[in-house]
């Protein structure tokens, strides 16, 4: 799994959680705002993530020693 | 000279020599195999390959005589096809001219795929229970097809389109052929040794039965299953199955599809990412509105009124008090200050000088300086002091004279 994707799916689920937390209410003013800057700063993270991220591609080969490296195209 | 000139053939008369050798050899032979490439021309000639196993052979049924075949060719059919067998010179290619057709049961290929899916199936490789969720966010996607042709681009090009953020590792591999299944196991196994997998599409574009099979085979079958990754399989065939597809995690129709079955839509994602903030704003912005209304109705409750009102109540009865006491304590400083007037007025009253102001003289002895009260002191002293309000003379008893007592 790729670190990238971990920390984006889990921003996104904490974000989601604390969502729904606050939509059934009934939390102190105090947990209420320590709760909205979570999220302020998860869904910041999950922007830059997505706004930053530039794809490549790169494709498999075998190198002279017969093991497999990565190898950056510009095929597409 | 390498060649004697004089004996050399024209293509076209050795091709029309093999035709003769071909056509003599083979005036009447009875081929059982496959048929695969089926295509039914406008012209009513059918055009197709039979195929076992290990070897096809080019045919052709021309219309007249595909009128009278009781049925309709079709890719996979087991057949039996009686002809001669001919070349078609313009190509130099040989071929079966077939003049009747007979069914011959489920083809092999068929069999096989059925055999092989049955086993497979009770292996429990294609259980639900083995499925594995494909992730929501891939953020680097291996995708095990053919360096060239259309599948790679459509599947490429839709990831990045979709999903901008994907990181791409293309595993090239042969998808026919021989060499196909060992080459697509031998990529599914080399990428347990990249790191960071999320996703893996395997598969080629659309072709016919055995262009596809590769992906009927099991070796392939169990490197999906064995992946430690999700699989999504998109062989190119809308509605035939793949061995590959019914074990793998999903399955894609086309290569294009495959693409957008791996990956959200970032614009998707963005939206709900906006939505989702709106949200935590809104519940913020509701949740202060709240504290504020509560803390409004409690400052307004009747039980805090009560409370209150006491406490205006003890401040007022305070008030009322102080200013009680305060002139209560004027009274008594006032009634104070006036005694203590009498009493410096008494005192004052009390004042030698001014009693000698009046008239009245002090007496007292001229050398003891002791106060002479009566006659009988002032006789013994006989030099007196005699103190007027502005100073003291002194004088000499000459006479003593009682002063009679009255009765």
């Amino acid at each position: 799994m790729s670190e990238k994707k971990d920390n984006f799916e889990q921003s996104m689920k904490r974000l989601e959680k604390i969502v729904e937390e606050l939509d059934k209410g009934d939390f102190s003013l105090e947990d209420s705002l320590q709760k909205f800057e979570e999220g302020l700063k998860l869904g910041k993270t999950c922007r830059e993530m997505l706004d930053k991220a530039e794809s490549r591609v790169r494709k498999l080969v075998e190198n002279e020693e017969g093991s497999l490296c990565e190898e950056e195209t510009d095929e597409f | 000279m390498l060649f004697d000139d004089t004996q050399h053939l024209t293509v076209s008369e050795v091709n029309e020599q093999v035709r003769t050798l071909l056509e003599e050899s083979f005036a009447e032979v009875c081929v059982l195999g496959e048929v695969s490439n089926f295509k039914s021309h406008s012209s009513g000639h059918w055009y197709f390959t039979l195929k076992d196993a290990n070897s096809q052979l080019r045919s052709v049924c021309f219309r007249s005589d595909a009128r009278r075949v009781g049925f309709d060719l079709e890719d996979g059919m087991q057949v039996l096809a009686r002809g001669r067998l001919t070349v078609y010179e313009a190509y130099g290619q040989y071929q079966l001219v077939v003049s009747a057709i007979e069914e011959w049961g489920a083809g092999q290929l068929e069999a096989a795929f059925r055999a092989l899916k049955e086993r497979l199936e009770k292996d429990g490789l294609f259980d639900a229970s083995h499925k594995r969720e494909l992730p929501a966010y891939p953020f680097k996607i291996a995708v095990v097809t053919s360096p060239t042709g259309a599948a790679v681009r459509d599947i490429v090009s839709t990831l990045r389109r979709r999903w901008p953020a994907v990181d791409i590792v293309l595993c090239p591999v042969r998808v026919q052929g021989d060499q196909a299944a060992p080459e697509i196991v031998r990529a599914l196994e080399s990428l347990r040794d990249v790191a960071g997998i999320d996703l893996i599409i395997v598969g080629r574009g659309g072709g016919s039965l055995e262009d596809l099979w590769a992906f009927n085979q099991e070796i392939v079958a169990r490197a999906i299953f064995d992946c430690p990754a999700p699989v999504i399989s998109a062989v190119g065939h809308e509605t035939d199955f793949t061995i590959a597809d019914f074990v793998a995690d999903a399955r894609a129709a086309t290569p294009t599809m495959a693409g957008e079955m791996a990956v959200p839509a970032a614009d998707e994602v963005r939206a709900a990412l906006q939505q989702t903030m709106g949200r935590l704003t809104h519940f913020v912005s509701s949740t202060l509105e709240l504290h504020q209304r509560r803390l409004h109705a409690l400052l307004a409750s009747y039980a805090l009124g009560r409370v209150r009102g006491r406490i205006e109540n003890y401040m007022q009865a305070h008030d009322f008090a102080m200013e009680n006491l305060k002139r209560r304590i004027g009274d008594v400083i006032r009634k104070r200050r006036g005694s203590v007037d009498e009493i410096v007025a008494r005192l004052q009253g009390m004042d030698v000088k001014t009693i000698l102001k009046r008239g009245y003289t002090l007496c007292s002895d001229a050398r003891s300086g002791a106060m002479i009260r009566k006659v009988a002191d002032a006789v013994r002293a006989g030099n007196l002091q005699v103190t007027f309000h502005d100073g003291h003379v002194l004088a000499e008893v000459k006479e003593k004279i009682h002063e009679r007592k009255e009765r």
